[in-house]
């Protein structure tokens, strides 16, 4: 969130609500810290207002307790006004969404509409009249519907033909448009801006994306998560600490002759208090889930994100998280006695009818090394051999023709190879498969070299695919996947920040460890099984680790459930997004990256400002007590080191001080402590320093400021 | 000559540190003695006489419970001797009154020692061999039991802490007493009476007569310092020749304080790592030398000089004894100077650097757990110890642990100005007597023992207050620890690193700058209105 957007955001109604938060009933179950600030309030603007008070313990000027009790109201609430700023941020988007959960009208396409395809592209889709307007709450699941540009996409979907920039600030905050196509999913609610999309609608009424945010922020019994609770209790021991240490005070300083001030002892007793980190404690909790759901991921509890800080493995499907999940040809590999050119040809022509991204990518890249067949024509007039489970191969098949036309030319073997074959009367087909499974139907091969040059190619991280004519091998084709952009960076800062990252992979051994290697990734399971994945997630957890994971599989739920993390992909199964506590609406799986640093963020920034609350008493103790005993006992004067003006100054300065480092630290327990991936030891010296260090040296600086204004002003 | 002495004794405690911590550890996990044979038999035939089985495992509530049984029924036994010395064999005294008996028992029990009498005077050599000797080794022995169950959760899964009456028979017969008994005849050799002759009389130089009231001092005295107790024979305590005759018994007395504090973390380097044992050595030996330093800052007054010792003779002894809860001193508080005292107080404050033998080494863990909870999570991570995650519960018990000692200092401080109790031993209330006050109870909460009042606070006031001091500071903490063993033993345990590894030179500087911020945080007011200003 910009700086821009909270400003916007603090608006009357938001202000409205930090003030109703100041009822002492809501502050004592909410916040016993600022309770006990508010109760300070109380006593002390009671002294200023009561007129002619006298007691032994009350003994300063009216403007003195006028002053202290509105810096005391004055930090509590500034510490309500944080909360309420995180959850208006948390309110502003259930808003935008509700708004867009308005009844909108869309154009269903009515069964037995058959869409004309080329290449995904919609043509004229206008000139048929299938489309009905419906309300968008009578849509089922699997409905297909229009979306036109400047319409709104009525419900959760996959794209199932079109591709168009859809215009998604409004869920995500990403101010581009987003160039979705088919196969991407959208989300209800957003804008389509140009072209035109027909989409498949995938979640029910009621169950889309806005309605589970909506129902998750709006759950005001955001249970606290166990951190919290102990943060909370630690707080509370610390506050109740100084409550016996101040309360004690009062009749210790008394018996020994100096004149108490109970406004005075007031203030020690909050400057003391952990106020700054008390204050902030409920705002840095709805802040986590915010900053999720900017980054498009709906968490199902806060316990998660917790979790996900502690993560120590992942464990990452190779395909769609580490690689593109696009496999293309990057080498032609020939048997002996034929080229590379040749394995070339051949494999163009066994992949002509193949319209996967592999079976592009081997035509283009024959293309690019210029290894056309000389044979176009016969592959043209060509019956494809579909892939099927059970032959586990493809290609052509040359239709029998009375005449052909193979040009021979003397240096084209293939050419001379089938027109051969077409003399002595035999069938042609031209294939491509896996090693084993052409292995069945080759028979005039050395099996010895064709294994031999399939595992080199496995070795180099490609998987082998053999192609052939009729019985004959004439080579492979390496096949490989891409990792995908940044995958090897972000992979080394999760390492450095001491995550064990696992691949899980259907590929080969072989093939598995060298795309690990490339990417980065600690340790591989390969060959892997879909159940293998619940076994690592359990065997993983047994050895003590937090295990985070990926899934949108129906058979990953099971691992997802079970995982402590388990991000599930918007597009995945409905089993899949049940199982898993949080879910990703761009089905991007390399967000379980950023999943795990806002885990940490959200606990470093509870910790540092904890550290730096604590920290921070010291200066505040060397401020108050001179000001408190001096008078009476000059050695205190000893431990006037910052020496402040005069007593009231001094009170009045660490109060203000106290107060303003509330506000002063909201804009870091909303957006996180900066965390860089580094090793775990080396953030928490950085940390120690910066907050631990810097909070007792800080308020020593920031209190003598203060007083110095106060000074001049009071003059 | 100072320095001398200073490397004298912490070589010497390092070093017998090194072979007792590494005996400690056989105990706690049940290793071979040397001599097992032997003592097995001696041990097995306590069991059979008390019946118990000592196979049998007991849960942090069990062990609890047990160690309160038998500290209650030493305490009871201890409370009768007292009341009726007067009717009882060798030389009869008059009886103690009721208060100052419960005062007198709940002392010796909890380990404290802190005395509202002067033994020389009011104590039979009866009730100084039978209740006080006695109970000198059941305080030790409970505490380093607990410390064993403690150690033990954090080495166990889903497992019993160990059986207390076990612990409590080995650490009597197999370390505290061959230890005290050789410590004792080395005392005699170095001038400690060891007698069952109430006085005797010798003519002095003046060719007058002058009867002395001796005893079993020797044997008292060894158990006394071994076992973190303090109890004088007499009323000047260690400073009295016959408790610590020479510079040379000081030395001796002063390694014997430190040296089963001292040994825990080496048992535990020996159990749970060698880093991390060696860490909180280090942490305990860095506070140590912070109250030493303080201590030494300003040379002490004359009346605060022992001259058999020498300035750092007294200040090295009695940093020690304060450091240790042992809270024997050999001079005069009064002479001290007030940054000596201030030490003094960090030392009672802190409880753990190194603290009284077994629950030093407990309050120095569950330090170790705060200050993990406060900084740690600025790793990014939950909190771990000996990666086991910290919950909210044992961060509840660890608070109270921390919250229980402010608390019985601060209000019984208060108490006793707003009933008049301290008006009443002080004319007027000045920092001085502020700061007396205030370590009478600073005392009794941290079961040290020395005190400034001494057979002045024998009222009925004094002695109720500070017997309910002793007991709630002795058993309290105990409990809440244990309860944290518990918790801990219940634990998966990883076979991980954490994420911040309680070992190495950074820690041990946080975990110190954190423990003395947390100690300052709460005592800062009460030491600037008292020693400080005095």
């Amino acid at each position: 969130m910009t700086t821009k957007n909270s400003v916007s955001i603090i608006n009357g109604k938001m202000l409205a609500d930090s003030v109703t938060k100041l009822n002492p009933t809501y502050l004592a179950k909410k916040n016993p810290v600022m309770f006990t600030v508010e109760m300070g309030f109380f006593i002390v603007f009671a002294i200023a207002l009561i007129p002619s008070t006298n007691s032994e313990f009350v003994n300063e000027s009216r403007i003195f307790y006028l002053e202290s009790s509105i810096i005391l109201i004055v930090t509590v609430w500034f510490a309500t006004f944080s909360e309420s700023l995180s959850e208006a941020q948390a309110k502003a988007k259930v808003d935008s969404l509700k708004n867009l959960e308005k009844e909108v009208m869309a154009r269903k396409l009515i069964s037995g509409y058959d869409l004309i395809k080329k290449d995904q592209e919609l043509v004229s889709i206008n000139d048929i009249p299938t489309e009905k307007m419906v309300t968008s709450s009578s849509l089922k699941m699997g409905d297909k519907v229009l979306v036109r540009a400047g319409e709104i996409i009525p419900r959760d979907g996959i794209i199932t033909a079109g591709k168009a920039f859809i215009d998604e600030s409004m869920m995500t905050g990403e101010s581009n448009p987003v160039f979705k196509e088919k196969d991407d999913p959208v989300l209800g609610g957003t804008k389509v801006t140009n072209d035109r999309l027909e989409i498949e609608i995938t979640a029910e009424a009621g169950k889309s994306f806005l309605d589970e945010m909506v129902g998750l922020i709006e759950s005001a019994t955001r249970p606290k998560t166990q951190n919290e609770i102990a943060l909370t209790l630690l707080l509370a021991g610390l506050s109740l600490i100084f409550v016996i240490v101040i309360g004690t005070m009062l009749f210790l300083g008394y018996f020994l002759g100096y004149r108490m001030d109970i406004s005075v002892l007031i203030a020690l007793l909050v400057a003391l208090m952990p106020t700054t980190i008390g204050g902030l404690l409920p705002a840095i909790g709805v802040s986590g889930i915010n900053r999720l759901a900017r980054d498009n991921i709906v968490v199902k509890s806060g316990k998660g994100i917790e979790a996900a800080g502690d993560c120590d493995v992942l464990i990452l499907d190779k395909t769609g998280t580490i690689t593109e999940g696009t496999r293309r040809a990057i080498e032609f590999v020939p048997m002996t006695n034929f080229t590379e050119e040749e394995v070339g040809q051949v494999a163009f022509a066994a992949s002509f009818n193949d319209s996967t991204h592999e079976g592009k990518s081997i035509i283009e890249l024959a293309e690019q090394k210029s290894f056309d067949p000389q044979f176009m024509e016969e592959i043209l007039a060509s019956r494809p051999i579909e892939f099927s489970s059970e032959t586990r191969f493809s290609g052509i098949e040359f239709v029998a023709k009375k005449k052909m036309n193979i040009t021979r030319t003397s240096d084209d073997k293939i050419s001379k190879r089938l027109s051969d074959l077409e003399v002595s009367n035999q069938q042609i087909r031209i294939l491509k498969g896996s090693v084993d499974s052409m292995l069945k139907i080759v028979t005039s091969v050395n099996e010895a070299e064709l294994r031999w040059k399939s595992q080199e190619i496995s070795k180099h991280g490609g998987t082998p695919l053999v192609v052939a004519i009729n019985d004959e091998a004439i080579g492979l084709v390496s096949l490989k996947d891409n990792l995908k952009e940044n995958i090897c960076e972000k992979l080394e800062e999760v390492k450095v920040s001491g995550i064990n990252t696992i691949m899980i992979t259907g590929d080969n051994y072989l093939t598995a460890q060298v795309i690990a290697k490339e990417a980065n990734v600690d340790q591989i399971m390969a060959e892997a099984k879909p159940t293998d994945k619940l076994n690592r997630v359990i065997e993983e957890q047994n050895k003590g680790h937090i295990v985070g994971m990926i899934g949108d599989g129906t058979n990953d739920a099971p691992a997802l459930a079970k995982a402590d993390v388990g991000l599930a992909m918007n597009r995945g199964t409905a089993a899949a997004r049940e199982a898993a506590n949080m879910v990703d609406l761009d089905s991007d799986p390399s967000k379980i990256l950023k999943v795990v640093k806002l885990g940490k963020q959200l606990l470093m920034t509870r910790g540092a400002i904890t550290t730096f609350s604590i920290a921070n008493d010291i200066a505040k103790y060397f401020a108050i007590l001179p000001a408190m005993f001096m008078r009476e006992n000059p050695k205190m004067g000893l431990l006037n080191i910052m020496q402040l003006h005069n007593p009231e100054t001094a009170v009045l300065s660490t109060l203000i001080f106290n107060a303003l480092v509330i506000p002063l630290l909201i804009p870091i327990s909303l957006k996180g402590v900066k965390y860089k991936p580094e090793a775990p030891q080396k953030t928490f010296l950085k940390n120690m320093l910066i907050y631990g260090f810097g909070g007792i040296v800080f308020p020593f600086a920031g209190i003598k400021v203060i007083d110095i204004i106060l000074s001049l002003v009071m003059k | 000559m100072d320095i001398i002495q200073l490397a004298l004794v912490i070589i010497v405690t390092l070093g017998f540190a090194l072979l007792f911590g590494k005996y400690l550890a056989r105990m706690i996990v049940y290793e071979v003695r040397p001599l097992e044979k032997t003592l097995g038999r001696v041990e097995n035939g306590f069991y059979k006489i008390i019946g118990i089985d000592k196979y049998e495992q007991m849960t942090w509530k069990q062990y609890l419970y047990a160690l309160l049984l038998t500290n209650g029924i030493a305490a009871g036994f201890v409370f009768a001797v007292f009341m009726l010395q007067n009717y009882m064999p060798l030389n009869p005294m008059p009886a103690f009154s009721g208060d100052l008996a419960f005062m007198q028992a709940a002392s010796f029990v909890t380990n404290t020692d802190l005395q509202h009498y002067a033994g020389d005077q009011q104590l039979s050599l009866l009730s100084q061999m039978v209740s006080l000797i006695f109970v000198m080794f059941v305080a030790p022995a409970s505490g380093i039991a607990a410390a064993f169950a403690f150690i033990r959760g954090f080495i166990r899964k889903n497992f019993g802490l160990g059986n207390f009456y076990v612990d409590f028979t080995r650490i009597i017969i197999t370390l505290l007493l061959p230890v005290a008994f050789f410590s004792a005849i080395l005392l005699i050799a170095m001038g400690s009476p060891q007698t069952m002759e109430p006085s005797i009389t010798t003519g002095t130089i003046e060719g007058k007569s002058q009867t002395m009231v001796t005893g079993p001092v020797a044997s008292l005295e060894s158990i006394k310092q071994l076992g973190s107790n303090g109890g004088g024979y007499y009323g000047a305590n260690s400073a009295h020749p016959f408790e610590n005759p020479t510079g040379v018994s000081n030395i001796f007395e002063t390694f014997l304080m430190l040296v089963i504090p001292f040994s825990f973390p080496i048992a535990y380097a020996h159990l749970l790592g060698k880093g991390r044992g060696v860490s909180i050595l280090a942490a305990m030996v860095i506070g140590f030398g912070v109250m030493l330093i303080l201590g030494l800052f300003h040379e002490s007054g004359p009346s605060g000089v022992e001259t058999r010792f020498g300035s750092f003779g007294t200040v090295l002894f009695n940093v020690a004894s304060i450091a240790t809860n042992t809270g024997a001193l050999n001079s005069s508080l009064l002479g001290m100077n007030h940054d000596a005292i201030i030490s003094l107080f960090v030392g009672m404050f802190v409880q753990a650097i190194p603290g009284a033998d077994g629950t030093g080494m407990m309050t120095m863990i569950v330090y170790i757990i705060l200050t993990l909870f406060i900084v740690g999570l600025m790793v990014g991570k939950t909190p771990e110890f000996m990666s086991m995650k910290i919950n909210p519960k044992d961060i509840k018990l660890a608070v109270l642990v921390f919250l229980a000692h402010p608390a019985l200092i601060l209000i019984p401080t208060v108490v006793a100005y707003t009933t008049g109790s301290a008006e009443s031993l002080f004319d007027k209330s000045t920092p001085l007597s502020f700061t007396q006050i205030l370590y009478e109870f600073t005392s009794a909460a941290a079961n040290n023992g020395s005190d400034y009042l001494g057979t002045a606070a024998n009222t009925p006031f004094w002695n109720w207050s500070t017997g309910l001091v002793m007991l709630i500071g002795r058993y309290l903490p105990i409990g809440l620890m244990l309860a944290i063993a518990g918790s801990f033993t219940m634990k998966d345990r990883k076979e991980i690193v954490e994420p911040i590894k309680t070992q190495g030179p950074v820690f041990v500087g946080i975990l110190v700058v954190v423990t003395f911020i947390l100690t300052a945080l709460t005592f800062f007011p009460v030491l600037a209105m008292g020693p400080f200003s005095i």
